[in-house]
């Protein structure tokens, strides 16, 4: 069927196998193997298309080798593997294979070289991740991951219809670079933004990320944006509304991420922004925004994965993620404190962390094509992210005011995951040669210039300044036990309410109307009765037999609002 | 063996069975064997008449004419192949279920119970490889009334009425519509032999398409198209096997099935396309389409849930045909097969719980996935061809009916298939969702982040209750790889020769 | 900062060995130790801006101290309108509830929480 072993299949055979290994250390090891053995085959995979094969009239390929998807499964496997190390306490059976089917659906969806395999994976990735949610086992969690479900395969179904038009339009399913422009490209373009949480499509990230455990959310957090990144740096690479809407996006989340209670909702808005950038990298489209764009998801994944991992493990120990209910666990978590700020300078792009190297591709990238505002927007994002995931997340999880919580260190294997992430953070902004190495495209980028550090440390410790200032002022908003109003609120608020006002609207009218018509029966079979004696049940039966048909329909339009 | 009396033996072998399933009425062992022999040898034959029918050939068998011109005849061609070797092919899975869902259930009348079951098949059969209308009505009502003791088999007050909704409904829709139908057909065509691209181009008069079309397509009430669709949730007080395979499978089948036979070979896609005759039928079948899967969500009763689920799958197939397009025939042809695998297993998956549980309303199930992970996972899967998610057999039955709409021009159409597919999930999925995740059912074993394995260990239903619907939940993810051999079938009556092709 | 509140006695035996070195941070004139070496950190970056030739393409980069002063601001902006904004957005905690967890407590079987005293 192929001539290359697709490495999706080691995560399938990993799944099914998993259950037959006794749980414990011997299932947490084979777990934790598989995404090493992906990585082995990737890296041994030689470029160009491979595991061609006809399906039900269709050509599929399988494997689609280049540097572009290199990467991308390269960042996953790795991605998996620490993020099973995090997870080696689980013991959960449905969490162990779902964890190991999302990982392969998604360097499947990477390596897809046309788009009937890249459907296949992409609904993969959506049933597969909600059960990291619905494993938390609470009712909230269990309506989280059903609105979260229906927005996954909305996706995906979206994706289904632009394919079929594009094939009805030209016959053709190859995953090429396109060109906005019908409405298939633009479905194909809209499902690729779901999953990428483009503003106003982005409610479901916020919802339901932080409504999955402990090592479901450090495990869902890497790999359906990103492969949307991916999808629209394959698809869309260059395309000017990516630009603007990616701007969006590295704004918009920030006032969220600022006045969030939920840390780890905090770090759900953060992982948004840095989407953001991603996105403006592949709108620009110039070879060194891509590479920008591609380094800026290698490295975000790992440092959006560290922080997640370390918020994690003070839920895991002291049973909240609250900003309000945490503070001063730096005497008794200080491993974890130190990995959540090397986490933190990473995703602020200190100079020697992560972030430095990658995200400012992306801004010499727009700059160079004379996009000054957008470059003054990230500009402003980057400082943004400073604020809320730089200082805000540490400070009001390990310092701030003391809690009184005295929980312990997080375990080895959670201290395990975060070092190697952390050493990973680190390395790759000291010596981010291995990781240019990588990108589709030869780079020619010196990051460490007097003018990039001096620069950069001004915006940094001005921004921290910023907030040193605010804090003592008084005028930082304090942390409170409260939900924000975001644009979900339209449909799990507003839309139910509007049902349910027409609803009672229809009914009322309904009723007055039935009511009238019944007087008119009765009145008619009355007179008939008088002649005839006949009965009048039919009569009475057909409309409230409608009206309860008119009714259910409209019951049910208003259960399915509210699921959202 | 020829052919013909292939086909003959069809549809005798289970009318025969049932006499050696009555004489064994104090021999519950040796009736199930029989009755599981039959469904073997039947599916032998149909197989037999497959490989006949893929070498191109059509072959046919003639009882006796009723009147010249008008005959008992049986002619099998691609469609009637597929709804043949899916309700034989599933009987043989029915037939092991039925033993350990009657057996552990402990319900009475099993002998009558198998026999109705037999002749219903039979009937199937006859549906299948009608080669008229005529034949086709014949067999359509044998199977109406053979399938009412079944649906009333409880013998309570609740059975009874529900049969006779189902009796009233499905009787009064074909002799009121359907038999109208035919008689009109009859009398401008001239024939009522089924034949490829239709009998009536230019016998009639094209602004009276519509009507004799809305004679047919309500006048087939077993397609369950709404207004006529109450009988299907009536029926659900029958014994689940019962609802798994007649009211997922064989009478249903049997209705859309109809429905393609008449789009395809009375009107014909190239007249119903150049007259848009179907065109209202398509909004009718849309309505149906989302108006049962909103019912759905309020149904709180597993089965009347899945009742409601196959009102809106059936409508599917009636809105394949009525796009009157190439893949719209294929669309509909191929979701025959993948609906009929996807449903029987949720079927049998609802009754391997009421066997284990007694519980039939949903709101009762919290947690109950934990105690039967097997019954729950064929479960899923089942859910997931339904909803038409990949790596699973509906994907494809979506995707064609997906390609025939645009094909059609009909955008809208398309939508509604993306929307249908995410209320599928709104309905079906939270049965799986907090049967693993939900409610206590007793003390877990938790140790740290542990897996929720209840203490008292998995607790499923009896053997033959599980193994069946795991079995078919393994042929829809099979049907997802041989998808290309149902195209293979159906081709030449989707793409009769002249057509262009993908 | 954080020792204006009376926090809990702790046994620093039973902190881990990092833990206890990182005590210092507990006295309020330690950290105001922090905020003045972020002060003058602060003045020496803008200094720094005269010292070296910048490399730039936009004339505004060229500005001593752009930078700095973009950071302060954006970043003085940045809270002011989300503390504006949260008046708007706030609500309570249960508003979803019960299809939402953020009014739920984290299932209590799925956490090991451990403490230093344990």
């Amino acid at each position: 069927m192929t001539d290359l072993f697709p490495p999706f299949l080691i995560f399938i055979a990993g799944a099914l196998l998993l259950p037959l290994v006794p749980n414990g250390h011997p299932r947490a090891l084979v777990a934790v193997i598989v995404p090493v053995i992906s990585a082995y085959f990737i890296w041994m995979m030689p470029e160009g298309m491979h595991g061609q094969f006809t399906l039900v009239g269709q050509e599929l390929t399988l494997l689609r080798v280049d540097k572009l998807s290199t990467i991308f499964g390269l960042v996953f496997s790795l991605a998996a593997f620490l993020a099973l190390i995090y997870a080696w306490h689980v013991r959960d059976t449905i969490q162990q294979t779902m964890a190991l089917l999302y990982a392969g659906a998604a360097i499947g969806a990477v390596f897809a070289g046309d788009l009937v395999s890249l459907f296949i994976f992409w609904e993969g990735t959506a049933i597969a991740s909600v059960f990291l949610i619905w494993a938390r086992r609470t009712e909230g969690a269990y309506w989280t991951g059903m609105r979260y479900l229906i927005v996954q395969v909305g996706s995906g179904v979206i994706l289904l219809a632009g394919m079929v038009l594009q094939y009805n339009e030209t016959g053709s399913m190859a995953f090429e670079a396109m060109t906005l422009g019908g409405p298939a490209t633009w479905a194909i373009f809209i499902a690729f933004g779901v999953k990428c949480a483009f503003p106003l499509l982005h409610n479901w990230m916020p919802d339901a990320y932080p409504a999955a455990t402990v090592t479901g959310t450090v495990i869902l957090s890497a790999f359906t944006t990103k492969l949307a990144v991916y999808a629209l740096a394959r698809g869309f690479a260059g395309t000017e509304i990516l630009i603007y809407i990616g701007a969006t996006m590295a704004i918009f989340p920030v006032f969220y991420a600022v006045i969030e209670n939920d840390l780890r909702r905090v770090l759900t808005y953060s992982l948004n922004q840095q989407l953001g950038f991603m996105v403006v990298g592949i709108g620009v489209g110039t070879e060194l925004a891509l590479n920008g764009t591609v380094a800026h998801a290698f490295a975000s994944i790992l440092y959006q994965a560290l922080l997640f991992m370390s918020i994690g493990a003070v839920l895991f120990r002291t049973g909240t993620a609250r900003a309000s209910e945490l503070g001063g666990l730096y005497k008794t978590m200080p491993l974890t404190m130190i990995f959540c700020l090397i986490g933190a300078a990473s995703i602020s792009s200190f100079p020697l962390f992560s972030g430095f190297v990658s995200k400012s591709l992306i801004l010499s990238g727009s700059v160079h094509e004379g996009h000054y505002i957008v470059w003054g927007v990230l500009l402003f994002a980057s400082a943004g992210a400073f604020i809320h995931s730089g200082i805000k997340v540490p400070f009001f999880a390990f310092f701030a005011q003391d809690s009184g919580m005295r929980p312990k260190e997080a375990p080895w294997n959670m201290l395990l995951a975060m070092g190697i992430t952390a050493f990973l953070c680190i390395a790759i902004g000291v010596y981010p040669d291995p990781i240019y190495a990588l990108l589709p495209y030869e780079v020619v980028y010196v990051p460490y210039t007097t003018t990039h550090v001096v620069t950069q440390l001004q915006l940094l410790f001005f921004s921290a300044l910023a907030f040193t200032v605010l804090m003592r002022a008084g005028i930082y908003p304090t942390e409170l036990k409260s939900v924000n109003l975001d644009f979900d609120w339209t449909y799990r608020k507003l839309g139910p309410a509007l049902i349910k006002g027409v609803r009672s609207l229809i009914s009322s009218v309904w009723g007055a109307l039935i009511g009238a018509g019944l007087r008119g029966v009765n009145f008619g079979i009355a007179a008939l009765e008088r002649a005839h004696g006949a009965d009048g049940l039919l009569a009475r039966a057909w409309p409230t037999g409608s009206m309860v048909l008119w009714i259910a329909v409209l019951l049910g339009a208003t259960l399915l609002l509210n699921y959202m | 063996m020829s052919p013909e009396l292939a086909i003959t033996l069809t549809i005798l072998l289970p009318a025969a069975a049932t006499l050696l399933l009555a004489v064994l009425d104090k021999r519950p062992n040796l009736r199930e064997a029989v009755s599981l022999l039959t469904a073997g040898a039947l599916f032998v034959i149909v197989l037999g008449l497959l490989q006949t029918v893929l070498d191109g050939a059509q072959p046919t068998a003639h009882w006796f004419d009723v009147l010249p011109g008008l005959s008992l005849a049986f002619e099998i061609e691609p469609l009637g192949m597929l709804f043949g070797v899916v309700a034989a092919g599933l009987w043989i899975v029915t037939a092991l279920y039925s033993i350990g869902y009657m057996r552990g259930n402990n319900e009475t009348n099993q002998t009558r119970f198998y026999i109705c079951f037999a002749i219903a098949i039979s009937a199937a059969m006859g549906i299948a490889f009608a080669a008229n209308m005529f034949t086709l009505f014949i067999f359509y009502e044998v199977l109406t009334l053979s399938t009412y003791p079944l649906v009333a088999h409880k013998e309570t007050d609740v059975a009874r009425k529900g049969a006779r909704t189902y009796l009233g409904i499905l009787i009064t829709t074909s002799i009121g519509f359907q038999l109208v139908a035919i008689v009109w057909t009859w009398v401008v065509a001239g024939t009522l032999d089924f034949e490829q691209g239709g009998i009536l181009a230019d016998k009639i008069d094209p602004t009276l398409l519509p009507f004799l079309l809305a004679l047919y397509a309500f006048g087939i009430g077993k397609a369950a198209l709404m207004p006529f669709h109450r009988w299907l949730p009536a029926a659900m007080v029958a014994p689940t096997p019962v609802s798994a395979l007649l009211h997922a499978v064989a009478v249903v089948k049997a209705g859309v099935f109809t429905m393609l036979k008449v789009g395809v070979y009375i009107f014909g896609i190239d007249l119903l396309a150049t007259t848009g005759a179907a065109d209202w039928l398509m909004w009718v079948a849309a309505f149906s389409i989302l108006a049962a899967s909103i019912v759905a969500m309020t149904k709180d009763n597993l089965k009347a849930r899945l009742a409601y689920s196959t009102i809106s799958q059936l409508s599917y197939i009636t809105l394949g045909m009525a796009l009157a397009t190439s893949l719209g025939v294929m669309g509909g042809a191929m979701h025959i097969a993948m609906h009929a695998m996807g449903k029987i297993t949720l079927f049998m998956c609802a009754g391997a719980i009421y066997v284990a549980t007694h519980k039939t309303e949903i709101s009762d199930m919290d947690g109950l996935g934990r105690l039967m992970p097997f019954t729950y996972g064929a479960f899923f899967i089942g859910a997931l061809s339904i909803i038409g998610l990949p790596p699973l057999g509906g994907a494809w039955s979506k995707w064609y009916l997906m390609l025939g709409a645009a094909d059609a021009g009909q955008i809208i159409m398309m939508g509604v298939f993306m929307v249908s597919s995410l209320l599928n999930i709104a309905y079906l999925l939270p049965v799986v969702a907090r049967g693993f995740f939900m409610g206590n059912t007793g003390p877990l074993a938790y140790s740290v982040g542990a897996a929720a394995v209840p203490s008292k260990g998995i607790q499923e239903a009896p053997l033959w209750c599980v193994v069946p619907p795991c079995l078919t939940a393994i042929g829809c993810l099979l049907l997802f790889f041989y998808a290309g051999d149902i195209y293979t079938l159906i081709e030449p009556v989707a793409f009769p020769e002249g057509t262009s092709q993908p | 900062m954080s020792s204006e509140m009376k926090t809990p006695e702790t046994d620093p035996s039973k902190l881990p060995w990092l833990g206890r070195k990182l005590l210092w941070l507990d006295n309020t004139r330690n950290v105001g130790h922090i905020i003045y070496a972020l002060l003058i950190l602060c003045a020496g970056l803008v200094a720094a801006d005269f010292m070296y030739h910048k490399h730039s393409y936009l004339d505004i980069e060229d500005i001593p101290g752009f930078y700095a002063a973009f950071g302060f601001l954006m970043c003085a902006a940045l809270i002011v309108c989300a503390r504006v904004l949260r008046v708007i957005l706030k609500r309570d905690e249960d508003y979803y509830s019960p299809k939402d967890i953020a009014s739920e407590a984290y299932p209590e079987e799925q956490l090991s929480r451990e403490t230093i005293n344990d």
